[in-house]
């Protein structure tokens, strides 16, 4: 078989601070967890290669600062992305309220050609601990408001949903490579032709 | 070891660069407010080193950016504007003629002396980034490397395919040796910011002389190669998915070299993504540098905004 062109997926987590953004990469990526907390400063990202339905693909997770004030990359951090996950934390209402804001500070900066059928995906995490305060119904029905957004409920710490969701991820963000790839390369042909004459009369100011 | 007063090559400030990227605002705006350094390490007065060096001087430990074959220390200017505004100091280097890998690696190390430059974190293009590897494994034993950027690069010049001509680069001529050059780079339809990056690459190529070409054509292709269990220091291998002068085995070779190395792929980029894709590439220097900051090898001044 000819060598497929090298796939790599961008995926951006997004979230407020402190909900296990860092954690639930490290866990999927590096496969560890830690109790302790350190905020992350402006953003970091890993790779990690997965198979996608028999496709190798090269995904880079950027984790980013869930605090505003170390959002200092710009919007060049935002371009590209193929897959957009969402972060809270289920013992949070807080964190669960931000979802909205998070999702339109993602569409303004990254600005997807078709905002309405980008793939976003939604983590409810840190099932683990026993105070819950937002319910999967409630979750479901916002992700169901937003056009069918995958939901998962995962801990970073139990290892629970993890694989599952970012192999959702992983398949949502290649459909959306291939999509952008096709006639994206190039701009739509200009056409010269009579038609231009049609119109130059209309206005002759 | 001196310094040429500027005024003494003021061809070089006159020269006309006619490529979109040499028009651009932000071009003119960084050869008006950075000046060109030109230093003698060596006791040959003709081996001059260029460099732009920009951001705080309080910095002692900045990143210093060594250009491909083609390129001179203005190819980095994407870099160094936005970089330098940030607290980073920045120094782009262009490498006078050296025939053999040591001897470079002996000259850049007067240099680094000369600028009072203890450490450096080296961003290396291609070739740049061959040679910050072999001056890293040079000085392993007395660490002058804080830490690599590897942009587009290799580990071992049998990649090229050369190693067999390569002792007879020195007397082919200008033409033929940016033909060999031109002749890697990809033909086929490119997006805009792609074929200017290239657009103003050539240029760079064609104002080189056949000693700068032939030396740095041989410093690419002598068989020399990597031996990374003596680079002892952080490493981001930065690469372009897309058609590059390098292969995927080219990469995956790296990738085995440095086995903890962070990889930082760009979906396309061309062979010089410093230029095609500055933005990206910056925000790849800034999350490789910030793992320093607050130590001594910081390369910035603490994050705040500075004067130019």
């Amino acid at each position: 078989m000819a060598s497929r062109k090298k796939i790599l997926l961008k995926v951006i987590i997004l979230g407020d601070s402190g909900v296990g953004k860092t954690s639930l990469m490290n866990q999927f990526v590096n496969k560890k967890f830690s109790n302790q907390y350190k905020a992350t400063i402006g953003a970091d990202f890993l790779t990690k290669e997965v198979m996608v339905d028999d496709r190798l693909v090269t995904m880079q997770i950027w984790d980013t600062a869930g605090q505003e004030r170390f959002q200092s990359l710009g919007v060049a951090f935002y371009r590209g992305a193929d897959c957009c996950v969402l972060c809270y934390d289920v013992t949070s209402p807080n964190s669960f309220k931000s979802l909205d804001s998070w999702r339109d500070e993602f569409l303004i900066q990254a600005s997807p050609r078709d905002p309405d059928h980008f793939p976003f995906v939604v983590l409810g995490n840190k099932i683990d601990l026993e105070n819950r305060a937002v319910s999967t119904k409630r979750a479901q029905q916002w992700c169901h408001s937003k056009n069918e957004v995958p939901y998962f409920e995962t801990s970073a710490k139990e290892a629970i949903n993890v694989e599952l969701a970012f192999q959702t991820i992983a398949r949502n963000a290649l459909a959306q490579e291939s999509e952008v790839d096709i006639g994206h390369e190039f701009p739509d042909q200009i056409k010269l032709s009579n038609d231009n004459k049609a119109k130059q009369d209309a206005c002759s100011c | 070891m001196k310094e040429i007063p500027r005024s003494a090559s003021p061809s070089l400030v006159q020269m006309e660069f006619e490529s979109d990227l040499s028009q651009s605002d932000e071009y003119k705006s960084f050869r008006s407010t950075v000046p060109l350094r030109q230093i003698v390490v060596d006791n040959d007065a003709l081996k001059v080193w260029k460099l732009y060096d920009a951001g705080p001087r309080s910095v002692r430990c900045p990143l210093v950016c060594l250009p491909p074959v083609s390129g001179t220390a203005d190819a980095f200017y994407k870099q160094i504007l936005p970089l330098t505004a940030r607290g980073y100091r920045i120094i782009s280097v262009e490498y006078p003629v050296y025939w053999n890998v040591n001897e470079w690696c002996e000259g850049f190390r007067r240099l680094l002396d000369l600028l009072e430059i203890d450490r450096a974190h080296i961003f290396g293009a291609s070739l740049g980034g061959f040679l910050a590897q072999k001056f890293a494994e040079l000085t392993c034993n007395r660490p002058r490397v804080a830490s690599l950027i590897l942009c587009n690069s290799f580990t071992d010049t049998k990649v090229f395919n050369y190693t067999d001509s390569s002792p007879v680069f020195w007397m082919l001529p200008a033409t033929l040796l940016k033909k060999i050059i031109i002749g890697r780079f990809p033909r086929k339809l490119m997006d805009a910011h792609i074929a200017d990056s290239i657009d103003f690459m050539v240029e760079r190529l064609d104002r080189l002389s056949q000693s700068e070409l032939a030396s740095r054509m041989t410093l690419n292709c002598f068989p020399a190669y990597i031996e990374p269990q003596k680079v002892q220091v952080d490493v981001t291998i930065l690469d372009v998915f897309d058609e590059s002068a390098l292969s995927y085995s080219v990469k995956e070779e790296m990738y085995k070299c440095y086995p903890s190395a962070r990889l930082a792929h760009l979906k396309t980029g061309g062979n010089f993504p410093f230029l095609a894709r500055a933005e990206e590439v910056n925000i790849y220097i800034q999350v490789h540098l910030r793992g320093f900051e607050g130590t001594h090898l910081c390369a910035s001044d603490a994050g705040t905004p500075v004067e130019r």
